[in-house]
């Protein structure tokens, strides 16, 4: 049985499925039923398409109530834990903090006061009038996106659709959230490498993953360095500042959206970080500012 | 509902199919390792359930109960039938 | 500022508030991240057609043959991402010198041979909670000279990991008995069933399940076509099934084994052992060979013929062979095959032989060895 590999960009990054079937059209079958899945997850939800449920929710920020699906609903569910367990540094109302901070300027230069003040005031989550049937963003300006969520849930939606396709020897891997249905063909686990935070196309570690799934949120992704500082994209919902605790932490769990909103929350609580992870019951690779590696004292 | 009167019928488990029991169960526990969610590929093929064919399972209880008289085990509220 | 009240908060993120593991719980609330069949307790995405059609005989040396046809059909339907119904109707039609749920029959045969019939159908609701699921069902069953009603309610409640479930079940069922030939007129019979049960998955690849039911029911249980035939006027069915699934993906195959012991006040105690495995081969197919063997000891007012000489009247009576004690081995294989979009075929053949002697110990001497088989063809259809 042959090991297919179907390689297509989507949500802005190159993306990767992997699937083990004795039937090449079978598999490709398969293959596109799951990246079509994916396109409409990147089309519902992504903020720069204008008609995405995304951009119409905030498009009616400070207006009417904007009736949603059971799907963006549980999503909304979903962040909104994610919210709780963070004690409210991880929101996803906080995408507003792109107008402070900008990665891409050059030179860099850091935002004033009263830029990120003007940013966090939209910043509120508790605020949003969400319920079964809609959603209300209560103040012009305020923006939603599913930024640390859609991505994971794309992958493990990705890993159902083989499964449930009669194909579980497969692995998904979307812009480095990766999840496996299962194990390989032969009951081998899948070998995922772990990139090095401060070594571009440096593999710092190999975890082996029989199914669930890796992802791993890190201060490399987008920053600017100033000052002998490292400013990331991950900020703290609360104060509008990046964290600077950790340079990178991987999170192996069953589902990718765990992993994913784990590693991401815990580069959030910053000090708080492992004893959450323990908490949530997952593995994890944590690398500090210092480039110190942690991981569990435990087996998880 | 009343009391069950067995006492009247004291015979013991052949210690033979206690042993076959006991030797199922334990087999069971020599692997104990309850999987993880995304280990559950194989519990949820059709073979792997219990009764996964209801069809399957009520006609060969009617036809088990019209030629034996042990019958229970599986379920409640099976469509009963004149054969005693 | 993203200033919150929860309770999270208020008691720190890494404090006591917020169960272990709480964000996977809510994780797997969304939806298609992890296969339906992971989870327990959640209600059927899709229906189920199915037609079955059984032909069934049986045969004793010199003796009688009885013949029965019978269709059925089973339909499965999700109303709603939490509620699905089900039901089933089956019809038997019986032909032959002595009908199969009777040792005897009075009155004109029908047309065409048929002697006698049986209507039965049922429907059930399941509702699916997070984590537990509630059934209603209600079943009839009705022959020319009884009508049986049933109703029940199960409810079954996972652990958190999903690997263990427990059941819990009620069954009541009220039964009435017309005998054709007059002597057992507007007879009842009213029974009540329980069931508690508890399914373990202990890896990967196996499961086992252990049930325990009790049944008590008192009224009308004789054989009103038998000449002599007085039975107690309440019975008592403990039964304790085990079942063990074993998948070997050695060879692909699951080994599936069960053991029954039923405890009855009658005093017809028996054992039931079954084996099977289940070989997916290539192109869909699959084949099932199956392995059941019975053997009950007999009813304490069960006396083979003659009638005995110097028996007390009014004392419980019966020679029916069915409270004999007798072993019985069943050999049967199912082969199936999966077909595109959701269709599927099975066939499955299966032979029963009934002997006194092959009860450990020997079991009634006037029994006649009985044989059976029957011809189980099936077709059905996801959607």
């Amino acid at each position: 049985m042959p090991l297919f590999r179907f390689s297509f960009d989507a949500m802005a990054s190159p993306n990767e499925l992997q699937i083990w079937h004795d039937d090449e059209r079978q598999a490709r079958t398969l293959a596109d039923t799951a990246v079509a899945d994916v396109r409409r997850i990147e089309a519902k939800y992504s903020r720069y398409r204008d008609h995405s449920v995304t951009a119409r929710i905030n498009c009616g920020a400070g207006g009417a109530a904007v009736a949603i699906d059971a799907e963006t609903y549980a999503l909304l569910g979903y962040a909104d834990r994610c919210h709780r367990l963070s004690a409210g540094r991880f929101d996803i109302t906080s995408g507003v903090l792109r107008h402070a901070w900008d990665f891409r300027r050059s030179p860099p230069r850091l935002p004033d006061e009263a830029e990120v003040a003007a940013a966090t005031a939209l910043i509120d989550w508790p605020s949003v009038e969400w319920s079964r049937g809609s959603v209300r963003l209560p103040r012009r300006g305020m923006e939603i996106d599913f930024g640390g969520i859609g991505k994971e849930y794309a992958a493990d939606r990705m890993a159902t659709i083989c499964h449930e396709g009669g194909a579980p020897h497969a692995l998904a891997n979307l812009g480095g959230d990766v999840r496996a249905a299962g194990p390989q063909q032969d009951g081998s686990p899948w070998r995922v490498g772990i990139s090095h935070p401060r070594q571009a196309d440096a593999v710092m570690a190999t975890v082996e993953i029989e199914g669930g799934a890796v992802a791993t949120s890190g201060d490399y992704q987008r920053f600017f360095d100033l000052d002998g500082r490292r400013y990331c994209h991950i900020i703290d919902a609360r104060s509008g500042q990046p964290v600077t605790h950790w340079q990178s932490i991987s999170v192996l769990a069953p589902l990718c959206v765990l992993a994913g909103s784990c590693a991401t929350i815990a580069m959030l609580l910053e000090h708080e970080a492992e004893a959450f992870l323990a908490r949530e019951r997952v593995a994890y690779l944590a690398v500090d500012s210092a480039g110190v590696l942690h991981r569990p004292a435990v087996a998880v | 509902m009343r009391s069950l009167d067995l006492s009247a019928h004291p015979a013991p488990l052949p210690r033979h199919w206690v042993c076959i029991a006991m030797v199922v169960l334990l087999s069971g526990c020599a692997t104990l390792q309850p999987p993880k969610p995304w280990e559950k590929g194989r519990l949820a093929k059709q073979e792997m359930q219990f009764g996964a064919d209801p069809i399957d399972v009520r006609l060969a209880d009617h036809i088990y109960t019209s030629k034996e008289a042990g019958s229970g085990g599986y379920g409640v509220g099976g469509g009963g039938c004149g054969c005693n | 500022m993203a200033a919150t009240d929860d309770e999270e908060t208020a008691s720190g993120v890494t404090g006591a508030a917020g169960s272990a593991g709480a964000l996977l719980a809510a994780a797997l609330a969304l939806p298609g991240v992890m296969p339906a069949s992971a989870l327990a307790q959640t209600a059927p995405d899709q229906g189920l057609v199915a037609l079955k059609y059984v032909d069934y005989r049986d045969w004793q040396p010199g003796g009688d043959r009885i013949h029965v046809h019978s269709p059925s059909l089973y339909l499965r339907k999700p109303l709603s991402d939490s509620l699905a119904a089900e039901g089933s109707l089956v019809y038997d039609s019986i032909s032959g010198a002595s009908p199969l749920y009777h040792n005897a029959l009075s009155g004109a045969s029908g047309k065409g041979g048929v002697t006698d019939y049986r209507t039965a159908g049922d429907v059930k609701l399941t509702k699916y909670f997070d984590g537990a699921a509630v059934g209603v069902g209600a079943a009839i069953s009705s022959e020319r000279d009884y009508l049986s009603r049933t109703l029940s309610l199960d409810v079954r409640v996972s652990s958190d990991d999903r690997n263990r479930t427990y059941a819990f079940g009620i069954g009541g069922a009220s039964d009435d008995i017309d005998s054709t030939n007059g002597i057992a007129e507007g007879k009842h019979r009213r029974t009540v069933d329980l069931l508690f049960g508890v399914t373990q998955a202990l890896s990967p690849e196996a499961i086992v399940q252990s049930n325990l039911t009790w049944s008590s029911g008192h009224g009308y249980y004789s054989d009103p076509y038998k000449t002599i035939d007085v039975r107690p006027d309440h019975r008592r069915i403990v039964a304790w099934l085990t079942r063990y699934n074993q998948h070997l993906p050695r060879f692909d195959a699951t080994l599936s084994l069960s053991y029954r012991y039923v405890r009855d006040s009658f005093g017809s105690d028996s054992h039931t052992v079954e084996a099977a495995w289940h070989q997916p081969l290539a192109d869909g197919w699959s084949i099932k060979p199956a392995l059941r063997y019975y053997t009950q000891a007999g009813a304490d007012f069960y006396f083979d013929p003659p009638f005995p000489q110097g028996f007390s009247f009014g004392e419980p009576y019966t020679a029916d062979t069915r409270l004999s004690a007798f072993g019985a081995l069943t050999t049967g294989v199912t082969i199936a095959k999966l077909l595109p979009e959701g269709w599927q075929m099975d066939l499955k053949v299966a032979l029963y032989r009934q002997r006194s002697d092959w009860r450990p110990g020997g079991g009634g001497p006037g029994l006649e060895p009985l044989s059976a088989r029957w011809i189980q063809t099936g077709i059905s259809k996801t959607f």
